[in-house]
């Protein structure tokens, strides 16, 4: 008996072995208990409201942050209050949040202007000029090597749509299909929404679509940056010039804000760090605009809504 | 070099462990250590081999989850869709079973979303704090839930938030967990082949030694046929060569150191049955002619005495039968103390009583004698031993003991003969007067020893100085006429 107790004394070590065999020793930063939680706090809503910026999905999410941060901060530090850049999928959210008042200013699509001026009389503020002119065109593309020469020819095949209610992405597409007395659905083998010009561009670069029709406003602005582009896509048709897209406010915005923001746009190419916010953007300069510019927009939307 | 006291100290103690266990226990020992050592070390060498490993990958791993939430998460943020915000953090736990949590912040350091839902625990927040200019930063974080590989990702420049995803040990500590398991269930079965393999050894090699030791411990008690198997060609092999041997030499010794031994007795027989016989003749001779002659001369010197008419001749030949009469006593005493003739004709209880009657007489000391013996007449050899025996041990008594009494007992136990003869005289020291040391003193104790062994009886002496003296004889009594006349043929002659 004693001999046993013995050999477990002497074998006492490897007792231990399975008790620290799921064992570590690390070196830690810090101690952290997981189980001890407390509740999310409420966002506090700071004395300082911000100035709500929306910019509709023209381009991709991270692009519209690289492209208009400049121009935000210039805002902030003219306005001397916090700006915020809101951005959604689509243009319809971005109407709606100015309907309700939850955004102060928007860059939107001359479509969504239509539509949401109709409903609830959405403001123009300023519009942007680009080349000199305050004008822009729907651009049907297909990749380079695509034997495509017009619309025609993409009859069956893969389209690609910006947003629902983009007028270069969907809507003039849509138009001309009508006019070849069929509809996208039918006309085009498969279509699907990329919720953006640039993703639309993208598509078409490496071929996920066989065509796909951008804002010209994008377009130029991404060949300027990227050449490739330019080498892979191929614009094979060219809308009339519609209204460009502008930059509008809330119609219960208070008067004085709405002249202090137009006053920043109007004056924005007059200095050096306006005109570098601007470039980043792609604009000339900003100028005032009358609804009157969008008409007809307006009217080729409404032959596309009796046609349905 | 000299070592240390208290390292020698150590190794004796350990040698008086080591070296107190049997053969089985050292090589069990061996191979138990080695089996036990090797797997430890192996054990221990492989957990911090793949804990390290492990732990890079989580680290990695930690980064690669936290750059690819960051990357899929920039848009959903800026789109403010909470809900796919949410539901990729959920994809991101499910898809990756070591994520522990996953969470995103705004700009301001507030949460987002998180895989905890509406409560967040405490101090998890400030636990990593990155600068938007960090590509990452990722931490070891010690929590309750065990440790968490924490990386922040900065979103965009930090322009829309950080992404912050924790990756658990879990994994690491279950895989740790079986391999040392799986380690040490392979030690314990690897030890459980080393005992039988050790065990089967021990046998192996101990069977041998265990043999020779048998062999040896009847070499010991005398028994000379022993031989030892050889097992083996080797040392031990050898051993059992070199022990069969030797034994075959002890056992020529042994024949030759016995038949001395028989010459020896046979001799020394002789010499006692020689001398016994000359004394019983020179007795004969004394009693029936010397003393023949002896008793005539008194006879003449009484009829001289009586007829001559001469005093002065009367009073010489009183004087001479006087002195004839003595010399006739006194050659009854030598011809008694030469063999007395009563043991050869009623016996020896009569020549016992003769004796002890005589020796009171001579010395003075009261004896007393208790003869209890149911045989009438004992075997000539074993008659005469026994009066020999006690007729040393009373001239013993007689000339060192001092005694004022003496007793001595004759009793028959079966097939023995006991002989007690005690004093109570001043006694010795029996250590400083050993039997064999063959000095001359004790030549007559060495004598009684002698006829004892020749009838294969043994002499024991008990004595204290001042306590008086013990000696018990034992002898055996020969069954048969027969095997007397065979074993003591000699003796007749």
């Amino acid at each position: 008996m004693n001999k046993w107790i013995r050999l477990m004394v002497i074998l006492m070590p490897f007792w231990f072995l399975p008790a620290c065999s799921s064992a570590l020793s690390l070196p830690a930063a810090a101690y952290v208990n997981l189980d001890q939680r407390v509740p999310l706090p409420t966002p506090v809503n700071s004395a300082v409201v911000p100035l709500r910026v929306a910019v509709a999905a023209v381009i991709s999410p991270q692009g519209t942050v690289e492209s208009y941060t400049q121009l935000l901060e210039t805002l902030q530090s003219r306005l001397n209050r916090p700006v915020e850049l809101v951005q959604r999928r689509t243009y319809l959210e971005i109407n709606d949040l100015l309907e309700q008042g939850q955004v102060d200013v928007a860059f939107v699509c001359t479509s969504a202007y239509i539509a949401g001026h109709e409903k609830f009389g959405m403001e123009l503020l300023v519009a942007p000029q680009v080349n000199g002119e305050t004008v822009y065109y729907s651009l049907l593309l297909v990749p380079n090597d695509s034997v495509a020469n017009d619309l025609a020819d993409l009859r069956g095949k893969v389209f690609a749509f910006t947003d629902p209610i983009s007028l270069s992405g969907r809507m003039y597409p849509t138009y001309l299909v009508r006019q070849q007395g069929s509809t996208p659905e039918e006309f085009f083998g498969r279509i699907f929404f990329t919720y953006s010009h640039d993703q639309a561009i993208l598509a078409v670069a490496n071929k996920v679509a066989d065509g796909a029709a951008v804002d010209s406003l994008v377009y130029e602005f991404f060949l300027a940056r990227e050449a490739t582009i330019g080498q892979k896509t191929r614009v094979i048709h060219r809308s009339p010039p519609f209204g460009i897209p502008p930059v509008v406010v809330n119609p219960a915005l208070r008067p004085q804000m709405k002249l202090e923001l137009q006053n920043f746009f109007l004056s924005l190419h007059q200095d050096l760090q306006g005109q570098a916010a601007l470039r980043a953007i792609g604009v000339d300069r900003f100028v005032p605009i009358e609804d009157s510019a969008y008409q007809s927009v307006r009217e080729l939307l409404s032959d596309l809504n009796a046609t349905r | 070099m000299k070592i240390p006291p208290s390292l020698q100290a150590i190794f004796r103690r350990f040698w008086d462990i080591a070296g107190g266990v049997s053969v089985r226990s050292k090589i069990l020992g061996i191979v138990l250590g080695l089996v036990l050592l090797l797997g430890l070390g192996i054990t221990v060498q492989v957990r911090q081999a793949l804990t390290r490993t492990m732990a890079a990958q989580l680290a990695e791993q930690s980064v690669s989850v936290a750059r690819d939430l960051a990357a899929r998460s920039t848009d959903l943020i800026l789109l403010n869709d909470l809900f796919a915000l949410h539901r990729l953090l959920q994809e991101t736990k499910a898809n990756n079973q070591n994520v522990a949590y996953a969470f995103l912040l705004d700009t301001q350091g507030q949460v987002l979303a998180s895989t905890y839902g509406e409560s967040f625990p405490k101090d998890l927040l400030a636990a990593n704090p990155i600068e938007p200019t960090e590509h990452h930063r990722t931490l070891i974080l010690a929590t309750n839930q065990g440790y968490v590989w924490d990386t922040a990702v900065p979103i965009l420049q930090g322009q829309v938030g950080v992404a912050r995803v924790g990756l658990s040990d879990a994994t690491l500590r279950t895989t740790l967990a079986t391999i040392t398991n799986q380690l040490l269930l392979t030690t314990a079965l690897v030890s459980l082949i080393g005992i039988t393999a050790a065990t089967f050894l021990t046998w192996i090699l101990t069977r041998p030694i265990l043999d020779l030791a048998q062999a040896a411990q009847a070499v010991a008690k005398g028994d000379f046929t022993q031989r030892v198997k050889r097992w083996a060609n080797d040392e031990i092999g050898l051993l059992a060569t070199a022990f069969n041997q030797m034994v075959s030499e002890l056992e020529k010794a042994d024949e030759i150191r016995r038949e001395r031994e028989i010459l020896r007795r046979q001799l020394l027989e002789k010499v006692i049955v020689t001398q016994e016989d000359e004394r019983k003749r020179i007795a004969r001779e004394l009693h029936d002619s010397t003393s023949q002659t002896l008793t005539s001369l008194i006879m003449g010197l009484k009829v001289m005495e009586g007829s001559c008419a001469d005093l002065q001749t009367q009073l010489q030949a009183r004087e001479l039968r006087q002195i004839a009469i003595q010399t006739l006593e006194e050659v009854h005493d030598l011809a008694m103390q030469l063999r007395p003739r009563l043991l050869d004709d009623l016996g020896l209880q009569a020549a016992l009583e003769r004796l002890v009657k005589e020796w009171q007489v001579r010395h003075r000391i009261a004896i007393d004698l208790m003869y209890h013996v149911t045989q009438e007449r004992l075997p000539d050899v074993v008659e005469t031993a026994l009066y020999r025996i006690i007729q040393e041990a009373l001239t013993n008594v007689a000339r060192h003991a001092q005694a004022r009494n003496v007793s001595v007992l004759i009793e028959q136990r079966g097939d023995e003969l006991v002989a007690v003869v005690e004093d109570d005289g001043i006694g010795f020291d029996i250590s400083k007067i050993t039997i064999g040391d063959g000095a001359q003193a004790h030549l007559g104790l060495a004598g009684m020893q002698e006829r004892a062994a020749l009838l294969g009886g043994t002499i024991t002496i008990e004595s204290e100085v001042g306590r008086g003296t013990s000696i018990y004889i034992q002898l055996p009594i020969p069954k048969a006429v027969e095997d007397e006349t065979e074993n003591y043929d000699f003796a007749r002659r």
